[in-house]
């Protein structure tokens, strides 16, 4: 560990120039699946997985450095790293201060319902989603004829599912595979049906965060992302992790 | 419970960090406590001045206000200096900048110990010992510094158990210190309180550690019978 941060210290500091063969990423490693601390202290996660592929891509040498979120976006203007690949989502708060390249990924929103359920019997039924969502919206702007039962907080919708007081529960897929589908409670329950992700409901989705002013850089990630896309190094790492393309529509 | 003992020596690791940095923040700390302390009492009115500076504004803003300040505001001012003179990229040290802030506060802590300690001294003492036509550093060595070391110890340790709690606020700046290292693996598998609770269950060692460290230095170096009830 020690020599490890000694060598990034040494590459950092041999290094000039914006562009440099060698880059430094900034994670987190504490937000699982997507980055998280292994017990040998190493960083792990889908971001991680992505990072190395996208470096691949590009051609550079990367290092990765873990870095306190609240720490994130001053280690990159001080020049500590080089890019963010962190699961940060672009909003236009974080676009002030910094840039990003194109979404890597947006965790899109999704259905779960009875294992063989169907769009058609969901159309037909009654749908559990959290009150004041971004998913009440959608569904309201989307599926305005559906019968919906709003709830405070998602757990609760979760144990009017297995109660079979609701035939389906929309909401963020990662959270539900995470907190319902991978647990107990959750057994003969899955996913059904397309995901959704609209940037009018859901956000840009998360990018890599690029100091303003490296076009360069940040257009040579947009298209290392587009890139893994279409060789499928992306599918194989997102199957590493979850069962649906957590890329987004 | 088995992720605790999964991450134990990742944790081990964590504790080490976090013992380096106090001991190196009190030692930085001790340091500058006896230079303040020094100047306030034996300087000139610079010197009373510059002191006067320091204890104020460090014993007036946040600690962690500080941390940031010294780690990105420093590493801005490293960049701006290689910027100009076309040396590439010097990274700040992680581990430096949060010893070196924790020094910097405590350090002013501790001028006033010092300080408060040195006055208990009675005058009498010293003015005995220039009538014996002792030196100034044979007063030092032999008259005052003995005496000082006992009437502060009380209030060092006092420092010593805020120092070594208020080391847990380096972790913003990414140094992988225990809570940070906790927080970290705590995150990682789900069970945060977990981890916190060791994280608790570390720190209380530390202090009731050197509690009871300090507890026998102040037994050492109290004289019987004189100021033992102080």
């Amino acid at each position: 560990m020690k020599r490890t941060l000694g060598a990034v210290v040494l590459a950092a500091t041999f290094t000039t120039g914006a562009m440099a063969e060698s880059l430094n990423i900034c994670v987190e490693g504490a937000y699982p699946p997507f980055s998280y601390t292994e017990a040998s202290g190493e960083i792990a996660g889908f971001d991680v997985d992505i990072t190395n592929a996208l470096c691949a891509e590009m051609g550079n040498e990367c290092t990765v450095l873990k870095t306190e979120w609240d720490g994130m976006i001053p280690a990159l203007l001080e020049g500590k790293c080089d890019a963010i690949i962190a699961s940060m989502s672009i909003t236009p708060d974080r676009m002030e201060v910094i840039d990003f390249t194109i979404k890597y990924y947006n965790t899109p929103a999704a259905f779960i319902g009875a294992e063989g359920m169907t769009m058609e019997a969901m159309e037909a039924g009654v749908v559990g989603v959290q009150r004041g969502t971004i998913h009440q919206d959608f569904m309201e702007g989307e599926f305005p004829g559906v019968e919906l039962r709003l709830y405070g907080s998602q757990d609760e919708a979760y144990l009017d599912l297995v109660a079979g007081r609701v035939d389906a529960i929309i909401a963020d897929s990662v959270a539900m595979d995470d907190a319902f589908l991978q647990t107990d409670a959750g057994n003969g329950y899955a996913f059904f049906g397309e995901t959704y992700s609209i940037p009018e409901y859901h956000g840009e989705g998360a990018g890599i965060g690029i100091r303003k002013g490296e076009e360069e850089l940040r257009d040579a990630f947009s298209a290392a992302i587009l890139a893994i896309r279409e060789s499928g190094v992306y599918a194989e790492i997102n199957a590493r992790y979850f069962d649906f393309d957590v890329y987004g529509g | 419970m088995e992720n605790l003992i999964a991450y134990a020596p990742l944790l081990w690791k964590g504790t080490q960090v976090t013992i380096a940095l106090a001991l190196v923040g009190l030692a930085l700390a001790t340091l500058l406590g006896a230079l303040g302390a020094a100047g306030k009492i034996g300087g000139g009115p610079i010197a009373r001045g510059v002191v006067f500076l320091y204890t104020t504004i460090v014993r007036g803003i946040p600690d962690l206000v500080l941390i940031l300040l010294i780690y990105f505001g420093g590493q801005r001012i490293v960049n701006a200096i290689a910027g100009a003179l076309d040396i590439g990229y010097v990274d700040v040290s992680k581990f430096w900048s949060g010893a070196l802030a924790i020094g910097f506060i405590y350090g002013a802590y501790l001028t006033e110990t010092f300080r408060g300690a040195y006055m208990t001294i009675p005058r009498g003492q010293i003015e005995a010992a220039r009538a014996l036509g002792l030196k100034r550093s044979a007063i030092l060595w032999k008259v005052t510094l003995p005496q000082l070391v006992r009437f502060a110890i009380s209030g060092y340790a006092n420092v010593w158990q805020v120092l070594i709690k208020s080391t847990a606020v380096v972790s913003v700046i990414s140094l992988q210190d225990l809570l940070g290292l906790a927080n970290d693996a705590g995150k990682s598998v789900r069970e945060p309180f977990t981890f916190f609770a060791a994280v608790f269950v570390i720190y209380l060692l530390f202090t009731f550690i050197s509690q009871n460290i300090f507890n026998w230095a102040e037994r050492r170096f109290t004289i019987k019978g004189r100021n033992d009830a102080a």
